[in-house]
């Protein structure tokens, strides 16, 4: 069954190969191409372009350190960026901790009735959110002088490094030896909650992941004025509800309205529709309006 | 419904929030990260030490208690503990090549190092002196302790240190305890990478 959903949407699983090697280590095509322009003498992995470090930097007062991570910024709004022209496609196509946890759920036979939805998007959304709203705070809270109490959550909880882990434990089993409870909560959390048993498989990019949340923002702001997104077309629809269950996102409600928040523009969607019903446009805000 | 969507983002938000809690009262006890600044002596009790154009400062003497660490580390992978820096800052006067070494270890330590700075493995040195008021730039440090069993009933695990060196002339720079004990109050470290 896999296979057959492997060939649907081939291109994406090309892209999440491509976007291993371009981020994760021992490749890290990206970051190495960066350090060699720079100068720089560090071997570079997925921690290099952190995640989520900027956006803690940011709302805590540390934005100088810019000036020690250029990268890290750059890739940011390069995220960011993109997401607003052309909706979350990092997360959807590239990013590599996202992608492991949706292959695994892919390739984990587990029926749906066994994993988590949530029927409703809005609900969704309130959780992602609240998690980044949670975050900032945090960040904030350090901020005013309550570090003896809060502690940035980037590091302790990161996806990034136990998938970087994980690669180098392939390379060189010894890695895999040093677990600490973050570490411990995450691989939980992203790949066995959030992977086997969630359906779609994203579940830490639902909801625990600062810059996904960002993007879907940022993309709800470029698709009200008239970038690229998916929607879905007036037309005969079966009702077979199979939009639904591959989304990966749970973005799409049983009335089948798209919440903008939570797309990321992965053709899921439009591949899997009998009738067609979803396609990706690029229009002016007030061609899309009627559509939508 | 609207009551419902509330409900989940003030849960969502406040499990962020206890989860910012929770990792802070472990990081005390598990992959402790720490500063260095050379040089600064031995270092007896916490101290901070202020320099225009660089952060703060804090160091003390480590001691950690392995019996405060998380519940899944202790059931799932208690017998592997790590230490970690990603600061180490010149505040001397001259440019030092700083060499690392860790004593009194009975069992194996294994050292993960990343840096921007050219470093030789073999013998703990940064191969480029550090210039004065500057960090070793994108430094990623763990000491990896690999506890043999018989040492995890022990009341103290490790005791011994990190010393700081002068590669060039063998001058002990900085001297920082580390303790690993069962039993105990955890000081020293929880600083934050992110």
């Amino acid at each position: 069954m896999w296979l057959k959903s492997l060939m649907r949407n081939k291109y994406r699983y090309i892209s999440w190969i491509i976007g291993f090697i371009l981020f994760v280590g021992p490749f890290a095509i990206i970051m190495r191409i960066y350090y060699y322009l720079a100068g720089i003498l560090r071997e570079p992995d997925l921690h290099t372009a952190c995640f989520r470090m900027p956006i803690d930097w940011i709302f805590s007062g540390r934005i100088y350190y810019i000036f020690s991570y250029p990268e890290m910024f750059l890739f940011i709004f390069a995220v960011l960026i993109t997401s607003l022209i052309l909706g979350p496609i990092f997360c959807g196509w590239l990013c590599p901790v996202g992608a492991f946890s949706e292959a695994i759920s892919r390739i984990i036979p587990l029926p749906n009735r066994y994993r988590i939805q949530i029927k409703d998007p809005r609900i969704t959304r309130a959780i992602r959110y609240g998690f980044l709203t949670g975050f900032i705070m945090i960040s904030i809270l350090i901020l005013l002088g309550f570090s003896e109490r809060f502690t940035a959550i980037c590091c302790w909880y990161c996806a990034s490094s136990v998938l970087q882990q994980i690669t180098n434990g392939i390379i060189n089993p010894i890695e895999l030896e040093y677990w600490f409870s973050g570490s411990i909560i995450v691989l939980i959390f992203w790949l066995i909650i959030g992977g086997i048993f969630t359906v779609g498989g994203r579940g830490w990019c639902l909801f625990f992941c600062p810059l996904g949340a960002l993007s879907g923002i940022i993309h709800k702001i470029g698709s009200k004025l008239g970038f690229y997104r998916t929607i879905r077309i007036e037309g005969k629809c079966i009702n077979c509800g199979k939009c639904i269950s591959v989304c990966p996102m749970q973005a799409i409600d049983s009335n089948f309205s798209i919440e903008r928040t939570l797309c990321i523009n992965c053709k899921e969607c439009i591949s899997r529709c009998p009738n067609k019903l979803y396609k990706m446009i690029w229009r002016s805000k007030n061609a899309s309006s009627k559509i939508n | 419904m609207k009551k419902v969507i509330l409900i989940s983002f003030i849960i969502a938000m406040l499990i962020t929030l206890f989860s910012s809690v929770y990792a802070k009262d472990l990081s005390k006890s598990e992959i402790v990260h720490f500063w260095i600044a050379v040089p600064a002596g031995n270092i007896t009790e916490p101290i901070t030490i202020i320099k225009a154009s660089l952060p703060p400062i804090k160091m003390a003497p480590l001691v950690i208690d392995l019996d405060q660490r998380g519940i899944l580390k202790k059931i799932l992978n208690p017998n592997t503990e790590a230490i970690s820096t990603h600061w180490i800052y010149n505040i001397g006067k001259k440019p030092i090549r700083i060499k690392l070494e860790l004593i009194e270890a009975n069992y194996p330590i294994r050292w993960e190092v990343k840096a921007a700075w050219p470093y030789d493995p073999e013998t703990h040195t940064f191969t480029k002196p550090l210039p004065p008021g500057m960090g070793i730039p994108k430094l990623s440090i763990d000491w990896i302790f690999e506890i043999p069993n018989y040492y995890m009933d022990e009341k103290v695990i490790y005791d011994g240190g990190l010393l700081v060196i002068d590669a060039d002339t063998n001058e002990l720079l900085t001297f920082i305890p580390i303790k690993l004990i069962r039993g105990g109050i955890s000081q020293g470290g929880g600083a934050s990478c992110g």
